[in-house]
């Protein structure tokens, strides 16, 4: 009984998992689920597709070069069982596995670092572009106006006062209910 | 290859059919229709084809016949000798010899007759010619009347002979008549041989086949011989002698020393003495038969002196067997075989293949004559041997299966037999998965080293400072402007669904957005949530919006007027009049459009010119409207592209 990974996109497939399929020349592929076999049948490249754990590594999005990663591997050499042997290496992988998520935390930092700066690039310019949609202009205007609140009062009764008799009466006529026009 | 077999000899006719073959087949081959009026080259021609086709045809037919046979002197010794004892070789090649002569009359004849053809001066004298040809090529024919039908006699019986083989491994059997030697040919073969009680069951030569050390002998069973001359011999005692005298073979000589076939030991041993010259170069055996009855040590002294005699010499051996009781009879067959085999051996390496192909045969020895023995571990030579009855055996398998509760329910255990560096450990269970990885994939001898070797690169990362986080802690007008871009992101989406939450509209009619209707409580929250105070901006558009109960008012006073007429109608049907009162006033109500909102005529033909001003554009563009004719497509791709069911509009 083993893991194995899907022969498509990377991922583990369990024992009872998935499907295989092998080829007439003995090559076996497994896949972990019917949309991997489906993309499998209709000849596409995992390299291309932007799911698959081939196309992050060949496109720099995993770590791939490191040392952690050389522990698992398929020997080939039949080794005798010992029971002090297993117990290390059931050790030795939980500290690679410990190392291994470390370093690819690392890695992804190390990936991410020129994109904070970028980010605030593009906010300053977003700001300056749209200051006009900020609520602080707004504020601005309205502590001016309440400065001035007395004056404006006044003014306002001033313009209702303007208004002559006879636009009025025929605003009247056109609105309905509370509806107005606004600008 | 000698042939052996004559099986597939073609039928031989009687002249009587022969004749008829060859004629009906120049009738049928040539040319029939033939006139006087022809030119006379043309006819001779005619009759010369005639002529020469039927000789042809009679030269075909009996050199086929004369080729068909056996050529005495081709053949080998023992079946002429066989042919002449069965059909008598004078006979025989006399009967041959007819046939060739009459083959070369034939020809004779016809060379005769197409000299004279050629001479011919009529139809009717070609015609006469070939009649005379023709005729005494028949006669010739109707002569060989008796060797023809003694050839196809010939021919039926060498087809049922049996196929003796003179060069293969052969046992032959032969006696004194009624001694028991087609029961023994029974015992030993397939062969389906007649055995009665009584001489001369056996008219001829049997044939059987047996295996023996996967080779195939065969065995020959022979008619009985009487001790008489060779001269004296019939017919079917020749074949015996025959056989005898030619095929290299083990000669089983059988005797019945019971005397129930009829003859004394005496005339049997006498008899053996008497083709006893027939036996040399080759092996014999004294074979006693019903030994159930007699055997030799019962006989009386004379008698088995008798056939001491017989033994003298030293190469001829006594065996004894009873085909009654089939007592003997492998023995015999296995020893007889044996001795063969042996002798054909010695006789092929006597010959030069076999000293090549020894000579090429290379067996490769150590160098100084050292003796290279098999190694015996000590452990093996030292093992004591395996004894059911020891008690102190050693356990197997098996007995521990037997323990267990036998087969079926006893599971072999091979865990026991690993080989491991420590016995404790052979029943472990070993994980196969572990944290989501196969424990298999990292089994290595030397882990440990290279873990050391990850954990030191680890320190030298570490050191080298490759964890370290730089947290880059943004200053405060970071911040501010951060906040900002997301707030202003957050507008603009707001912005952009609100857009396409009104392009939902499709297809109805777009409203201006200067004609929409606002709410003043949907200003109000807008208004708020920009952080702007709203109030005074409410306060100055209620000022400005009509109450309803102004507008009450002056609908009421416009009704003043208009109801005078009403009041003359009878007053009697109350609910009609309201009805049509209501919907008078309503028509009242709504204001004439062409009025509305026009001051005085100035204005009006102002507004009139200006709305032909607007139309005008409009007009020109000549939108297409619901009302206009329109066809969707002048051929619809749907209806007229395809085939046809009925099969026709082969054009695509």
């Amino acid at each position: 009984m083993r893991i194995e990974t899907c022969y498509f996109c990377s991922h583990p497939v369990y024992p009872s998992k998935g499907i295989t399929f092998v080829r007439n020349d003995a090559k076996a592929f497994r896949f972990c689920r019917s949309k991997c076999h489906k993309n499998f049948k209709m000849k596409r490249n995992p390299r291309k597709l932007k799911w698959t754990k081939a196309f992050r590594k060949s496109a720099n999005k995993e770590m791939v070069v490191d040392s952690t990663l050389s522990f698992a591997a398929r020997r080939n050499v039949p080794t005798r069982y010992s029971r002090d042997l297993v117990a290390t290496t059931l050790k030795a992988m939980q500290r690679v596995s410990e190392i291994q998520t470390r370093r690819e935390r690392a890695f992804y930092k190390q990936r991410m670092s020129g994109n904070a700066a970028n980010r605030r690039a593009a906010d300053r310019k977003l700001v300056e572009e749209n200051q006009h949609m900020l609520p602080e202009v707004r504020a601005r205007l309205q502590q001016q106006a309440e400065l001035s609140d007395v004056e404006e009062t006044i003014q306002e009764e001033a313009i209702a006062v303007a208004i002559p008799a006879r636009q009025r009466q025929a605003k009247r006529q056109v609105q309905a209910g509370d509806a107005m026009d606004i600008e | 290859m000698v042939q052996t077999t004559w099986k597939a000899i073609a039928p031989v006719p009687t002249s009587q059919e022969f004749l008829d073959i060859v004629l009906s087949r120049t009738t049928r081959k040539t040319p029939t229709v033939i006139r006087s009026g022809f030119k006379i080259s043309r006819i001779r021609a005619f009759y010369l084809r005639k002529v020469k086709f039927t000789q042809d045809t009679f030269t075909e037919k009996l050199q086929a016949i004369l080729d068909g046979f056996p050529k005495l002197q081709d053949i080998h010794p023992f079946h002429k000798d066989l042919m002449n004892t069965l059909y008598d070789a004078d006979h025989f090649r006399i009967a041959l010899g007819q046939l060739s002569t009459a083959k070369h009359l034939i020809e004779q004849v016809c060379r005769d007759y197409v000299r004279l053809i050629k001479y011919a001066q009529s139809l009717f004298q070609c015609k006469q010619l070939k009649r005379a040809a023709l005729g005494r090529m028949a006669t010739i024919t109707r002569r060989l009347k008796d060797p023809l039908l003694y050839l196809e006699q010939v021919r039926q019986h060498l087809g049922r002979l049996p196929g003796i083989d003179p060069n293969t491994r052969t046992l032959l059997i032969c006696g004194y008549p009624n001694v028991g030697k087609s029961s023994f040919l029974r015992s030993i073969t397939r062969a389906d041989v007649d055995v009665q009680p009584y001489a001369f069951t056996t008219k001829s030569l049997f044939v059987g086949h047996f295996d023996y050390k996967y080779l195939r002998f065969q065995a020959i069973d022979t008619p009985g011989i009487l001790d008489h001359p060779l001269e004296e011999m019939n017919t079917i005692e020749m074949q015996s002698i025959t056989a005898i005298a030619h095929l290299k073979s083990v000669i089983l000589y059988f005797m019945d020393l019971s005397e129930q076939c009829g003859y004394s030991v005496a005339a049997q041993v006498q008899l053996f003495h008497s083709i006893k010259p027939l036996f040399a170069n080759k092996i014999v055996f004294v074979v006693v038969n019903k030994i159930d009855v007699v055997k030799p040590e019962d006989l009386d002294v004379e008698s088995q002196k008798l056939i001491q005699t017989m033994l003298q010499g030293g190469d001829v051996e006594m065996l004894q067997l009873s085909c009654h009781t089939e007592q003997g009879i492998s023995e015999v067959k296995n020893k007889a075989c044996e001795r063969l085999l042996a002798a054909r051996v010695e006789q092929k390496l006597k010959t030069n293949r076999a000293t090549d192909i020894l000579n090429r045969i290379h067996v490769a020895r150590p160098i100084g004559g050292v003796t290279r023995e098999a190694f015996i571990p000590d452990a093996v030579k030292e093992k004591a041997k395996y004894d059911v009855n020891d008690p102190n055996r050693r356990k197997l398998e098996k007995d521990i299966e037997a323990e267990e509760g036998g087969a079926g329910v006893y599971n072999i255990n091979l865990k026991k037999n690993y080989m491991l560096d420590n016995d404790e450990w052979k029943f472990d269970k070993i994980p196969e998965i572990f944290d989501g990885k196969n424990v298999y994939d990292f089994i290595d001898p030397d882990i440990e080293s290279k873990l050391a070797a990850l954990e030191a690169e680890e320190e030298r990362l570490e050191a080298e400072g490759f964890y370290d986080e730089e947290e880059s802690i943004e200053d405060d007008e970071e911040a501010d402007i951060r906040v900002k871009a997301d707030f202003i992101r957050e507008q603009k989406q707001l912005i952009r669904n609100a857009s396409r939450s009104k392009k939902a509209l499709k297809n109805r009619a777009v409203i201006p957005r200067q004609k929409m209707p606002k709410n003043m409580s949907e200003m109000k929250n807008s208004l708020e949530k920009i952080g702007l105070d709203a109030s005074s901006v409410l306060d100055r558009a209620r000022s400005k919006s009509r109450g309803r109960s102004a507008a009450g008012r002056s609908r009421a006073g416009s009704e003043m007027g208009g109801d005078v007429e009403m009041r003359d109608i009878s007053m009697h049907d109350i609910s009609q009049m309201t009805l049509k009162e209501r919907a008078k006033s309503r028509a009242r109500s709504q204001s004439n459009r062409r009025e509305d909102g026009v001051t005085d005529e100035g204005a009006r033909t102002k507004a009139e010119k200006i709305a032909k001003l607007n139309q005008k554009k409009m007009n020109r563009m000549a939108r297409q409207g619901e009302a206009d004719r329109h066809v969707s497509a002048a051929l619809p791709k749907h209806l007229f592209s395809g085939k046809r069911t009925i099969g026709k509009t082969n054009r695509r």
